[in-house]
């Protein structure tokens, strides 16, 4: 079954059915966006069900556009992938659920809703470099209009201007790259794999490859709030409406580290060797510097776009420790980053709507006043503190053993000070502020979730723990593929390091 | 054989999930699950000790070449041990809690953090191997989070939650280096892994590595400088403090150097162990001399014990820490909560000095409390005595120093303990509710009785016959630590001590100043990093880079700023163009 084109159709026909319904009709508009992205959800988990580890690309629809250019629309699904997919399934399921608070222009905003969760489906499982950024843009579009049009706070303008200016600089810095590497590489195509098989052959150039990769990592990077182009990310969800926050911090961002692993490593891998140690104490900035400024945040959405931007430094210190730990750690971490980012901003939208106001300080006593909301952000808040059980902790650990292997010690002492020491303290005073203590004045007549958003959340949190206490489930088809990946990158290291490990396991 | 270890295990932790996810609506329903799994933990382990010899089953959590992380239990003495401390001692408090939490308004949720607690500990005790050690160590953590701060409303019990949360973290951040280390140089986290590689070259895991490792256990046992954090947790509930504080967590510290002994061993981390062992025992004994809450007292006097412990280890006699942990977890649980008998009966009066006269008014609490003040000042024939003796001894063998260190201490723990006892039970009540107060139900005095017992007897399954120099130092030192407390607190309305000894006094009541000095650092440094950042963030990078209110970066943020219009059109146009221009450059 092509269980991958029904996933990414379902919300772009979607978004195409809400266009002919009324405006009024609040229910029926409601309603197809959830049947559209519950469904997408459903094939999404059968899909990652019957997807077998090792069995190279799965469900694969590819049709040829432009014969003459090698374009094709081109899903599959391999090890790295299938898992993204389906947390993207699962927020942007979530994220529909969570869409109930926007009033105003709602059937404008579920089109876009519809088009974002589309797009964000077919970025990941496209296998063609024209489709994978095209789907990109489809969904990062949608963006800027839903914070421009149904933002909050009355920064929201300022915010909207900064996250367009970054993202489209970043993105457009990506596509030089892109075009780069197609161009470089002289291959007849735009599929993925091709263009690997022609690489493996015949590399390119190393002198292309150093302003390639640097164009891609920074490119990238930009997307992903990479030190120190990341002051977007707080802004602009603390500026974006409930559903948007949960689907761009939890998915969409992510492209960008999936275009580092999928695209820059192995096209550019001598680049990537020079590049990478750059990359490292960049992560570490973000990993340290931004949980410093994590820890003065007053507003909780603010705390929440921090703390995320820090959590990228993990999945970067994976990416740039370029070894088959590191990066299948650094999908582990993009996968349960994404199901947490959407579980805090969607437990945020829900506070916000109570109040109007995410002021910490005014905060208190919240798991009284709101058992489910509040029991589930004590949760979401103590996995992004890295406790075992949730995924977080598994694919920390595991890029910490990663950067350690490959000799970046100094940065890993510093990294893992910032997520134990650093995470915790304010991760910690969050949970003293908002939940414990006596109640916020504000708060008296405030209400807890309703069943739907429970629903939601408790999806998530569900999926987080599964994958916390079985990490195998993502990593064994993880593995698989990363490992041709650094083979990839490093040829003549392999054999080196394959000894080293010997001697180590001696 | 392998069921009943993973039952050991998993039976806790099925208890927190049902009562979470449901269970929680019946009282009875949550503590009957709660009580039933500790219980049912306990019998199987003494299945174990019976059917003797050691046992190792696991399944694979992450697996890559050259790093594989299981979770595995290992069944073998020393694990045996202390799984019947933590499953046997925990039982009875889950007992005992079934009445000391009667009124409480979360009593289900109390039960399913218990559970919770249990789980993560049997975890670390069945760890092997280091990462699931640590999985589990993190677990303890923030289960002992949610129970410190129980009664999360009240400001207090929510800052010692978190204080005792991150205080932990700080060592675990050590903790996570050293496993890493040990992993790069023998390649392995695996404990029998571990030995064997050991076993071929000799010291090839530095003293660093082992330090570092140590400084988990600095967290955990709460040993200086790490120690702040537990006379703050004394804010959880009662049967709280005696399960975390006295049988188990901040055992786990100790336990876990005995676990990895064998790493450590011949390091210079075993003599900074041993010193920081040494200076936590007299450094608590000293602050537990002029306290006045009664679970304060107790929660310096577990400090002070664990110093002895880690001590132990430290001088080379993991064997000595062990029985001197399984005797203490026995007769500490006991006293605190035979504190809890009291606090209840006082309607959460904490104070001694407005205790007195308990003796008649609580006889089963007062007797028990009396065993376990003589087997924790090391009275001959009690527990305590046994296992004190052993480590003093340990402490003659290796250091001058810290054998009188070592004896020091027994001298003040006679002195506190005999304080506690005097002003608490003895003479006339000095309130109101000490003279309306009465004996707790049966539910909260047969945990007392039966604790009673091993307190008295756990010493016999490992007493040696003690070192002639050892018995006369420490039999001195009991009689003049009673004599001395006898004298100056028999019939005293209040503590004479701090009118005679001015700063001495002040200073061990205000602990050193610890405290203040930690915060005052955190103060200048973490906060002032953090506003430093926060403000480069703001006016260099934000400001810098798009805000642009100056000169070029306004100019280039004008111009821009047409180009993003926000239109949905307009970006369809530069799409387009940008894929025009892709085309071209790709066709020529």
């Amino acid at each position: 079954m092509d269980w991958l084109l029904i996933i990414v159709l379902l919300p772009l026909l979607a978004a195409a059915a809400v266009g002919f319904v009324p405006g009024s009709q609040l229910r029926t508009i409601r309603g197809i966006t959830l049947g559209a992205s519950g469904l997408a959800l459903l094939g999404a988990l059968i899909a990652f069900c019957s997807f077998k580890v090792g069995g190279g690309l799965q469900f694969e629809t590819k049709w040829t556009w432009v014969e003459s250019l090698g374009l094709h629309f081109h899903l599959a699904a391999d090890g790295i992938n299938i898992g993204i997919i389906l947390m993207g399934a699962i927020v942007a399921f979530a994220a529909a659920c969570c869409a109930d608070d926007i009033t105003h222009r709602m059937k404008e905003f579920h089109i876009l809703l519809n088009l974002m969760i589309g797009g964000i489906l077919g970025a990941f499982a496209s296998m063609d470099l024209f489709f994978f950024y095209f789907f990109h843009e489809l969904a990062l579009v949608p963006t800027f209009i839903m914070i421009g049009v149904w933002g909050r706070g009355a920064n929201r303008n300022y915010a909207t201007y900064k996250i367009t200016l970054y993202l489209s600089l970043g993105a457009l810095l990506a596509l030089i790259g892109l075009i780069g590497v197609y161009v470089q590489t002289g291959a007849e195509s735009f599929s993925i794999p091709d263009l690997i098989a022609k690489v493996r052959e015949t590399p390119i150039d190393e002198a292309a490859q150093q302003w390639i990769f640097p164009l891609l990592m920074f490119g990238f990077g930009i997307l992903v709030s990479l030190w120190p182009f990341h002051t977007w990310a707080p802004l602009g969800y603390g500026a974006a409406p409930t559903a948007t926050a949960m689907l761009h911090a939890g998915v969409l961002k992510k492209f960008g580290l999936y275009g580092l692993i999928r695209v820059a490593i192995p096209m550019a891998p001598a680049g990537a060797q020079n590049w990478l140690g750059v990359l490292a104490w960049l992560a570490l900035a973000n990993l340290l510097y931004c949980g410093l400024v994590a820890v003065r945040q007053k507003d909780l959405n603010q705390l929440i776009g921090n703390s995320s931007v820090a959590h990228m430094g993990f999945i970067f210190l994976g990416i740039a420790s370029l070894n088959v730990i590191g990066l299948t750690g650094a999908v582990l971490v993009m996968i349960a980053h994404g199901l947490l980012a959407a579980l805090a901003f969607g437990l945020s939208g829900h506070l916000y709507r109570q109040t109007g106001s995410l002021d910490m300080s005014r905060m208190g006593g919240l798991l009284r006043q709101m058992p489910l909301a509040g029991t589930a952000l004590l949760m979401a808040l103590l996995a992004g503190c890295g406790l075992p059980g949730f995924a977080n902790f598994a694919g920390e650990v595991t890029i910490f053993f990663a950067a350690w292997l490959a000799g970046l010690k100094t940065i890993t002492v510093i990294a893992a000070w910032s997520a134990l020491v650093i995470g915790g303290l304010y991760m910690m005073r969050a949970i003293r502020n908002i939940l414990h203590g006596p109640r916020g004045d504000d708060w008296a007549k405030a209400s807890d979730v309703n069943p739907l958003i429970a629903t939601a959340l408790g999806l998530l949190l569900a999926a987080l723990m599964v994958f916390g206490f079985a990490p195998g489930l993502l990593t064994k088809g993880i593995e698989s593929e990363v490992t041709k990946i650094v083979r990839l990158a490093k040829p003549a290291a392999d054999a080196s390091e394959a000894q080293a490990t010997e001697v180590a396991v001696r | 054989m392998n069921i009943a270890a993973w039952l050991i295990l998993l039976l806790p932790l099925f208890s927190a999930v049902v009562i979470g996810l449901g269970a929680f609506r019946s009282r009875k329903v949550s503590a009957a699950i709660s009580v039933g799994a500790v219980v049912g933990s306990f019998l199987l382990t003494l299945l174990l000790i019976r059917a003797g010899g050691e046992l190792r089953t696991s399944v694979t959590w992450l697996e890559f070449e050259g790093l594989q992380i299981d979770i595995g239990l290992q069944i073998d003495t020393l694990s045996k041990l202390m799984l019947c401390v933590v499953t046997g001692i925990g039982g009875l408090i889950h007992i005992f809690s079934l009445g000391y939490m009667k009124e409480d308004m979360d009593f289900s949720r109390y039960f399913a953090f218990l559970s919770l607690f249990v789980f993560s500990m049997i975890g670390i005790v069945l760890a092997d191997n280091f990462v699931m050690m640590f999985i589990f160590w993190e677990l303890v953590g923030i289960s002992s989070y949610l129970l410190i701060g129980f009664w999360f409303d009240k400001s207090s019990a929510a800052d010692a939650a978190k204080k005792a949360f991150l205080t932990n973290r700080v060592g675990d951040f050590g903790f996570l280096i050293g496993i890493l280390m040990v992993w790069a140089a023998l390649g392995s986290v695996g404990f029998a892994d571990l030995s064997n590689a050991l076993s071929g070259e000799t010291a090839a895991v530095t003293g660093l590595a082992g330090f570092l490792i140590f400084c988990g256990a600095m967290g955990k046992s709460a040993q200086f400088p790490l120690h702040v954090w537990l006379p703050d947790a004394m804010e959880g509930p009662t049967p709280v403090s005696a399960l975390i504080h006295a049988a188990t967590m901040v055992a786990a510290g100790v336990y876990m150097l005995c676990r990895v002994f064998f790493l450590i061993d011949g390091t210079w981390a075993m003599e900074a162990i041993a010193w920081i062992g040494g200076l936590t025992s007299l450094m608590a004994a000293l602050m537990a001399v002029q306290q006045d809450d009664i679970k304060r007292i107790l929660a310096y006097s577990t400090l002070s014990q664990l110093g002895y412990m880690v001590m132990a280890v430290g001088l080379g006699s993991p064997d000595a820490a062990m029985f001197h942990l399984s005797t203490h977890a026995s007769f500490k649980a006991l006293l605190f909560l035979g504190a809890g008998s009291v606090i209840v009966a006082l309607h959460h009066e904490q104070d001694i000095w407005k205790m007195g006269g308990l003796r008649d008014r609580m006889p089963r609490t007062y007797w028990t409390f009396f065993i376990g003040t003589m087997a924790l000042c090391g009275v001959p024939l009690f527990s305590g005595f046994f296992s004190k003796e052993a480590i003093i001894d340990v402490a003659l063998q290796s250091n001058l120093l810290l054998f009188l260190v070592a004896v020091f201490v027994a001298l003040l723990t006679t002195f506190y303990m005999t304080r506690l006892f005097i002003v608490a039970f003895m003479g006339e009540p000095r309130s109101a509710q000490a003279k309306r107060a009465k004996e707790s139900p049966a539910l909260m005095t047969v945990p007392l009785l039966v604790l009673a017992v091993p307190s008295v007897l756990a010493g016999y399954y490992n007493a040696h016959a003690p070192n002639p120099l050892v018995l006369c130092a420490s039999l001195v030192m009991l009689v003049f630590g009673m004599l001395v407390a006898n004298t100056v607190y028999s019939g005293a309305k209040a503590d004479p001590l701090p009118a005679r000894f001015v700063w001495l006094a002040k200073a061990m009541r205000g602990r050193f100043w610890f405290d203040e000095m930690y915060q005052w650092l955190i103060d200048r440094v973490q906060e002032n990093l953090a506003k430093l950042a926060e403000a480069i963030d703001r006016r260099v990078i934000a400001g810098l880079m798009v805000r642009g209110t100056h000169g070029t970066t306004e100019l280039a943020g004008r111009v821009l700023r047409l180009t993003q219009t926000g239109n949905l059109k307009a970006y369809a146009f530069w799409f387009a163009i940008g894929m025009a221009a892709l085309l071209v450059f790709t066709l020529s």
